[in-house]
């Protein structure tokens, strides 16, 4: 065969192999869907999934859209990879997420850059948001969030602390991420204000097992804590609940953490040990919502065999908010979408969503809810 | 609070020499360093988790099962250490010392990633094998969990002490160790000696693993990283090849890490900086380890 002849058969089979061209619209759920958090980014996954197959059904679209999953596996640096994937693909009108603070920051940065509009249903530290408005921002500002953020949330945590619970000195205890570091110092900062004291302060790593030396130097320590805030993620709150109990710190010292910990992974770590802990969560569970009640039984009845997660909402509405924008705009154009996504005021299962000039959700609500292991729930306190 | 973290401390280095073994057997017979030990070690933990669903059904609960599953599942990662040395490092053993290492590599981030691909990408929880209780024993709180892990820890390195030491397979090893091909032509198989090394380090990082399973109540694929690399520090810190040495090295790292952030301000942050800070100075003092110079006989 000459080398011409080769050249043309390998156009042919290139052509072939590329068949009919695919021209629907995607939405990215840019999530962990792998991994320790992977359990709350399938359960987005399949929120935006189900936003994105009702507009599908509804006709609203003379496109049919797609939900595409990207996996950036709770990694800020994976995050980053994933990010360049999505903003080089130009059928990707915005994306849904990212889940964590970290990632959300660094892949903000590239999403700026294209520019891509970005709707984060979970991450809370302020940063992620107020990034945009420094002055070495690439693009135009493009990141949107349907959650309060972590200043509210820590705030209301330290609140809780001393007024409901009666706590004048408590231990405070991080990850060392954005997010975990951010929402202890939030709560500092208010626990002070209150004339409580914060007795030590300790970072420790993701991935750490044994805190059973940490912990006895938090029930030792002549201070006497009166309790632990938690700023981190569900694997280390677990195990913190769970070598707490074999330590004997058991009620009245109580254990405060955020919406990073309240998730059902929590009881598979600790097990029983997770009874009484105090998690705060951003928003309001979707049970207690009126307005979410149809995506409650709508979730069900599309993934009868799966749980749905305490975020599933915000993605659901996330989802919803971008097309919303999309159909405002007139078409799939992301510089136009990022316009509209600006003016909307959306009416959802969240309520009304309006975002401020930051890109941040007027809605501040954040509520208390305490584990009960038996039931594998977290009920609400009011 | 110092007994308490005493107590803190021996739990967690009664785990790290466990793996530690593990380690310095190999070393002491083929000066190599196994690095896929940490994924027997998970894979311990993985199988005694298996085990769990099934063995009450054969054993009943109780002591009875949580033995049953122990040696079970130190059978099966002795067998798999087995198996990888047969596959992975025999045909390599003459080629040069670096190529069974790379290939040691190799079978760690395989069986790493066939567990995260085919088992789960999540962590998995243990069951707690008793009712977990204290006693409090001079102001300290003891869990149950910490006797059962210190018993069984101690346990085994006893067994290990008198195979070791008083039995003629444990002589052959010995012998081997000292030098391998003087004792082939004493009419000692060094391959079978050799398999069976690396069958008794495995099944100590098994039970290693089912122990680090129970004390923190989730396992997942990625778990025998952290506490491999730990645990080889250990070993070099008390003299790679030497029994005594990995033992000791365990220890002095579990006590280590406890008093770091026990009782230095922030220290939890500082805690596995400060291990190796020591390891650093230790090595340079002696860099044989701590025992690795004054017993000639390594094993």
């Amino acid at each position: 065969m000459t080398f011409r002849k080769a050249l043309v058969v390998a156009a042919v089979a290139l052509s072939a192999a590329c068949g009919p061209k695919d021209t629907s619209i995607k939405i990215a759920v840019a999530v962990p869907l792998t991994g320790d958090m992977g359990t709350e980014g399938q359960g987005l996954r399949r929120a935006v999934e189900l936003a994105v197959e009702e507009a599908n059904a509804s006709g609203r679209f003379p496109y049919k859209l797609v939900a595409a999953p990207y996996d950036d596996r709770a990694d800020p640096k994976e995050a980053v990879n994933v990010a360049n994937l999505i903003a080089s693909d130009p059928r990707v009108v915005a994306v849904v997420g990212h889940y964590n603070s970290g990632c959300a920051i660094s892949a903000a940065k590239v999403y700026a850059r294209a520019p891509v509009a970005m709707v984060s249903p979970a991450a809370t530290n302020p940063e992620v948001t107020a990034q945009q408005n420094s002055a070495d921002w690439a693009g135009p500002r493009m990141v949107f969030r349907v959650v309060p953020t972590d200043d509210v949330q820590g705030s209301y945590a330290a609140t809780f602390a001393s007024k409901k619970l009666g706590k004048k000195r408590m231990a405070l205890l991080h990850d060392k991420t954005a997010y975990g570091q951010g929402l202890a110092e939030q709560f500092k900062k208010t626990f002070l204000e209150q004339g409580g004291k914060i007795v030590s302060e300790d970072g420790i790593s993701v991935g750490d097992k044994d805190f059973k030396a940490l912990l006895t130097k938090i029930k030792n320590d002549p201070s006497k804590a009166e309790g632990i805030y938690f700023g981190g993620l569900y694997t280390e709150a677990g195990l913190l609940l769970k070598q707490m109990r074999e330590l004997a710190l058991k009620h009245p010292f109580a254990f405060i953490s955020g919406d990073g910990s309240m998730t059902f992974g929590l009881f598979d770590v600790a097990g029983d040990a997770a009874d009484g802990a105090y998690l705060s969560i951003v928003g309001v569970p979707a049970d207690e919502l009126a307005s979410a009640k149809k995506f409650v039984e709508d979730y069900k009845a599309r993934f009868p065999n799966d749980e749905r997660k305490p975020f599933d909402h915000f993605g659901y509405e996330a989802a919803n908010i971008i097309m919303a924008a999309m159909e405002r705009a007139g078409g799939p154009d992301r510089v136009k979408v990022i316009e509209e996504l600006r003016k909307t005021k959306h009416q959802g299962v969240l309520g009304t969503t309006v975002f401020d000039d930051k890109g941040d959700t007027t809605s501040k609500i954040v509520t208390m809810t305490r584990a009960v292991a038996k039931k594998r729930a977290f009920d609400s306190v009011r | 609070m110092l007994v308490q973290q005493l107590v803190n401390g021996l739990t967690l280095g009664a785990i790290y020499s466990l793996i530690a073994l593990g380690y310095t057997l190999v070393y002491g017979i083929l000066t190599m360093i196994n690095f896929a030990h940490s994924e027997v070690l998970m894979l311990g933990a993985f199988m005694a988790l298996g085990l769990a669903a099934l063995l009450p059904a054969i054993f009943g609960e109780g002591l009875v099962g949580l033995a049953g599953m122990f040696v079970l599942s130190m059978a099966g990662a002795g067998l798999i250490n087995v198996l990888i040395e047969r596959f992975a490092y025999r045909p390599l053993r003459h080629v040069s010392r670096l190529a069974p290492l790379i290939s040691a590599i190799g079978v760690s981030i395989i069986l790493q990633n066939g567990v995260f691909i085919w088992i789960s990408t999540q962590s998995l929880t243990f069951p707690e094998p008793v009712a977990i209780g204290q006693v409090e024993v001079f102001g300290a709180t003891i869990s149950s969990l910490q006797v059962i892990i210190l018993a069984a820890a101690l346990l085994l390195m006893a067994i290990l002490h008198f195979f070791v030491e008083h039995t003629k397979l444990g002589k052959a090893m010995r012998a081997c160790s000292d030098d391998i091909q003087t004792a082939g032509l004493m009419g000692i198989n060094p391959n079978y000696i050799i398999a069976l090394t690396f069958f008794v380090g495995g099944a100590l990082g098994g039970a290693a693993g089912v122990l680090y399973g129970m004390n923190y109540g989730s396992i997942k694929y990625n778990l025998g990283f952290l506490p491999g690399a730990k645990a080889f520090t250990a070993a070099v810190l008390g003299g790679i090849g030497n029994i005594r040495g990995a033992v000791l090295g365990g220890f002095i790292l579990g006590f280590l890490e406890v008093l770091a952030s026990g009782y230095i301000p922030n220290g939890a942050q500082w805690r596995d900086v400060i291990a190796f800070t020591v390891l650093i100075i230790v090595l340079l003092v002696r860099p044989s380890g701590l025992l690795g110079e004054k017993l000639a006989e390594k094993v």
